[in-house]
């Protein structure tokens, strides 16, 4: 444990406070007129899965029957030939204009620099976070 | 089965005595994190209150994979967001020192509590983060769940809370240094 670490534990300890015991009683009192959820949910929990599952019976029984019904009544008509010649499509010409760009020599070595610099920053970093945690 | 998990199991069964005993450690590390947060002792210990009551509440979420203690501090930490503003203490501002909970429960030293020092400045999770690293020892893992932050948030984070609070104490060390020289 490090100088800070150590530091901050310490100060922390100095931090003076206990749990009195007014809010001990004041907490128990509060946790007995509670039912956790889980138990209240039980029951509901029954509940709605056989209200689930008759909902999606009766609901699966109704599509039945209306597809039967519809098979019943109209055979499905058979499709005629259909006109299937391709459309022809006219694209219009895009004519591009580019240019390349022209970085100047001092940009350039600007800009390695910089990213050279970066680099290492991020090195620096990495090897503090990996030296710390 | 540990003490805890059993402590667990039965208090998911509705028992408030298993509860009661499960969070008996944590009571007072909660209470004292709290009250660097709140704006008076009173606000502290209706939060803590309030966490554990959601706590024993929707215990049935509780994930075993995770610290029973990274869990109620995730609560810990909704509960005190969830205070209107001005029952929190805005870390970062100056806290007048007459109304300040945590002045008046600081024992007395020749320098100032660091965790004050953190108050004034770093950020509210910073600060968090900080606290569970430092007091609760918890893991790097443990701490981005609780703040919901990802692990290399987290990291790079408590790295800048050390780099402030470091140049925090070696002021004063050099301060002390340059009195004892005259």
């Amino acid at each position: 444990m490090d100088n800070l670490a150590k530091q901050l534990r310490t100060d922390a300890e100095r931090i003076e406070c206990t749990v009195s015991e007014e809010l001990d009683e004041r907490i128990r009192a509060s946790l007995h007129g509670i039912t956790p959820e889980q138990a209240a949910a039980a029951g509901t929990r029954s509940k709605s899965f056989s209200f689930w599952f008759m909902s999606s019976l009766t609901g699966v029984a109704a599509a039945a029957a209306i597809i039967a019904i519809v098979n019943l009544q109209s055979p499905e008509p058979v499709p005629g030939p259909v006109d299937t010649a391709p459309v022809a499509f006219n694209l219009p010409k895009v004519q591009w204009k580019a240019e390349t760009a022209v970085l100047t020599s001092p940009l350039e070595q600007e800009i390695e620099n910089l990213q050279s610099d970066l680099k290492k920053a991020e090195e620096a970093v990495k090897q503090d976070i990996d030296r710390l945690f | 089965m540990s003490n805890e998990a059993a402590l667990i199991a039965a208090a998911r069964q509705g028992s408030a005595t298993a509860f009661t005993e499960l969070v008996h450690t944590y009571r007072e590390g909660l209470l004292r994190y709290l009250l660097t947060r709140a704006s008076s002792y009173a606000d502290a210990e209706d939060a803590l209150q309030d966490t554990l009551i959601n706590a024993y509440r929707y215990l049935h979420s509780y994930d075993p994979r995770w610290r029973f203690s990274t869990w109620l501090y995730r609560i810990a930490i909704n509960n005190i967001s969830k205070l209107r503003p001005a029952d929190t203490v805005e870390l970062g501002d100056l806290v007048d020192e007459e109304s300040d909970p945590l002045q008046h429960c600081i024992a007395a030293s020749d320098r100032e509590n660091l965790w004050q020092c953190a108050r004034r400045q770093l950020s509210d999770e910073v600060y968090t983060a900080m606290w569970l690293r430092y007091v609760e020892d918890m893991s790097v893992n443990d701490i981005s769940a609780v703040l919901n932050r990802s692990v290399s948030w987290t990291k790079v984070n408590l790295l800048r809370g050390r780099k402030t609070l470091g140049a925090v104490l070696n002021k004063d060390a050099t301060d002390k240094k340059s009195k004892a020289y005259g």
